[in-house]
């Protein structure tokens, strides 16, 4: 029973639906280390995966559509940082409009490219980028197929969001542009002092996020659905949201905390098939992200700080 | 001669409305141009739409009642930006108003149908207030951002509603819903009360109306009311001024939550008789837009309610005549959001006036 629910797939369902969490996560790290707040990551999200799909459609590449996806993103996230940055606008009201707008544009142009609404036609997918073929009988047999299934059986961005976790980790601590951008968040009059451009930072944190939030769109379509369907991202954001919380707003930490969030996802769907024996309805399950991080927000496992400074317009003093 | 005195006050309103009004505009505006860089008409859409949204009583009807759910979300987000708190999470406590109101309709049968209604409203506006407390307190003790933990419970109440009306709630059948309720204990319809054909639209329109200007006086005149501005106003003035910040703030999110549990209680007993997984078409995020536009006025909340309400009335007609996508109002509603944010755009474009009308004076 307990071996038919833990099995190497079940880490790779896991693995696979942290991926677009912990890309948008990633971005809501830099984003509001720069000291400006993404709530927009649903709409960047959903702008790249509705992009990926056309790009790849029209041009028969996944990776062009991949590219359109972050282009997409950060075009929207233009959007945000003009109205944070230079207009000084409520960053979450900016943030609201920018997914009402993501809602509105994917599903406007979708009618008026493929002439109906709901969901679009196969796109060309990113297959896995392994396709080994190992033992498949006794013990050694057992051990591929979790080696297999656990680390090698993943398509590009997978492996993308990985690196960008761990290098991210590593420049935001250990580089001069990690501790610029965390000035920046942290205390930008200082960093404005010390001859830091806070508008230039900021809206390359910005834009850095929206790119990060339309890869995750493409990761969405391109590599696990394979076609895009209007609001698809579905609350995908804000889940992001919570997982650069609970990671302390670090590159590392968001990744971390999706991949839980992807594990508990995971283990709700693999649940289902033995409801008749395991009674715990799977909404319960689904919840697990959003209970858990109001409960890191309440303080009950440790303080979450976040940046000083974010949300907060800056005036050139 | 003019009162001076009133002739000061309806410049301040006008200049009030002034920004809301060119925010409107420029929003239409935009829309029309990415209208017309596809291929379609926008005049024909723009006048298909006012058609649908008002064109005789039973679409005036569907106007009614698609403003009327925005009405209490829109107030509720208003009331909490007035206390300087973002009550994101308006579409959580809607399902949880909606839900008490889907279970308490079915004991209330065999009262008098007023009481039951009132009954259901207040427990329903007491199950929104429950479920904003948790970020309510939050909040006010250590600082955790509502619009996180509001978003969060939402999330959290649309899977335990999932999971009701799956479950121990759910009615006999395939579809996952709750019983339907009996028609007496339902608001009544405009249509049976005067006669004419409204469609579906429902009294719980004008109790909505009632609730702003309910709140519109309970924020200009008593203490509570002073207490939620003040804070909203400045934390620190306030609470050295004698008012306690962290009861301000659980009081205040919890009556914006409970405004958003009303929202769920008029569209279970006012429409839809029962309660499902997707009751709400976003009605909690809609109110964010209304709030925004309202300048989060409770008497502005209604005229951008009915607004907002008139945009989905009329959308089918213009994608009926004008072959635009709906989708388009969803775009409307977002420039609208962004040019009342970013208030200077239209302070802007309305500058040129004001010159010209201090030249005059």
């Amino acid at each position: 029973m307990l071996s038919d629910i833990i099995t190497p797939d079940l880490f790779a369902a896991a693995v696979r639906i942290a991926t677009p969490l912990a890309l948008a996560a990633i971005g809501g790290t830099i984003c509001e280390r720069s000291g400006i707040v993404n709530i927009a990551l649903e709409g960047m999200m959903l702008v790249g995966a509705f992009a990926g799909v056309v790009g790849a459609l029209a041009t028969g590449s996944a990776w062009f559509g991949v590219l359109c996806a972050i282009l997409a993103g950060a075009l929207l996230a233009l959007i945000h940082a003009f109205a944070s940055i230079n207009l000084r606008t409520d960053q979450v009201v900016s943030g609201t409009a920018i997914n009402i707008l993501a809602l509105g544009l994917t599903g406007f142009f979708m009618e008026v490219i493929y002439g109906h609404p709901g969901t679009t036609d196969s796109a060309p997918r990113l297959m896995p980028v392994f396709n080994i073929s190992g033992p498949t009988e006794g013990v050694l047999g057992t051990i591929w197929t979790w080696i297999n299934g656990v680390f090698l059986s993943f398509t590009p961005i997978v492996y993308i969001a990985i690196f960008i976790a761990i290098f991210g980790q590593w420049a935001l601590f250990h580089t001069r542009w990690g501790l610029r951008l965390r000035a920046l968040g942290e205390h930008p009059r200082a960093a404005d002092t010390v001859g830091i451009s806070v508008v230039r930072g900021r809206y390359s944190a910005v834009l850095m996020s929206g790119a990060l939030g339309g890869l995750a769109g493409a990761n969405l379509t391109l590599e696990q659905v394979g076609s895009f369907t209007e609001d698809m991202t579905n609350g995908r954001g804000f889940i992001a949201l919570a997982a650069n919380i609970f990671g302390r707003w670090t590159p590392g930490g968001s990744y971390l905390a999706s991949l839980l969030f992807g594990f508990a996802d995971a283990l709700q769907i693999k649940l289902q098939l033995f409801r008749d024996v395991i009674k715990i309805p799977s909404q319960f399950f689904l919840m697990l992200p959003y209970v858990l991080t109001v409960v890191v927000l309440a303080g009950v496992v440790g303080r979450a700080v976040a940046p000083a400074a974010v949300g907060k317009p800056y005036e050139k003093g | 001669m003019r009162n001076p005195i009133t002739s000061v006050r309806l410049k301040s309103v006008l200049e009030q409305l002034a920004t809301p009004f060119v925010s409107v505009l420029l929003a239409f505006a935009i829309g029309s141009i990415v209208i017309w860089a596809v291929g379609y008409d926008p005049i024909l859409a723009w006048t298909s739409l006012l058609k649908g949204a008002f064109g005789d009583a039973r679409r005036l009807g569907d106007t009614m009642l698609r403003a009327t759910p925005l009405i209490f979300t829109g107030l509720a987000v208003a009331y909490g930006f007035r206390a300087g708190l973002f009550n994101i999470g308006a579409e959580g406590q809607l399902f949880l108003g909606g839900l008490s109101a889907a279970w308490l309709g079915l004991l209330v049968v065999d009262l008098p149908r007023g009481i039951g209604i009132a009954i259901m409203l207040v427990a329903g506006a007491l199950a929104g207030a429950a479920w904003a407390f948790i970020p309510a307190l939050l909040k006010a003790r250590v600082g955790a951002h509502e619009v996180i933990t509001t978003m969060m419970f939402t999330f959290i109440g649309r899977y335990l509603v999932s999971y009701l009306v799956t479950g121990p709630l759910k009615a006999e059948g395939q579809i996952p819903q709750t019983v339907k309720l009996a028609p007496e204990t339902m608001i009544p319809k405009f249509s049976e009360t005067f006669g004419i054909d409204f469609g579906r639209a429902h009294w719980g329109f004008v109790i909505g109306i009632a609730v702003c200007v309910l709140m519109w006086w309970i924020l200009k005149y008593t203490t509570t009311g002073y207490e939620a501005r003040a804070v909203g106003f400045n934390q620190w003035a306030a609470e050295t001024g004698g008012v306690s910040v962290s009861r301000t703030i659980i009081k205040s999110l919890c009556i914006s939550g409970a405004l958003a549990g009303l929202a769920g209680v008029v569209e279970v007993i006012g429409v839809q008789g029962r309660l499902f997984d997707q009751f709400s078409s976003g009605f909690g995020f809609t109110g964010i837009a209304v709030a925004l536009l309202a300048r989060n006025n409770p008497l502005g909340v209604i005229a951008a309610a009915i607004l907002f309400g008139a945009l989905s009335a009329g959308a089918g007609t213009m994608q009926l005549e004008a072959d635009v996508p709906q989708k388009v109002i969803f775009i409307i509603q977002a420039l609208v959001i962004f040019f009342v944010a970013a208030d200077q755009i239209a302070k802007w474009v309305l500058s040129p006036f004001k010159r010209k009308g201090a030249e005059n004076a």
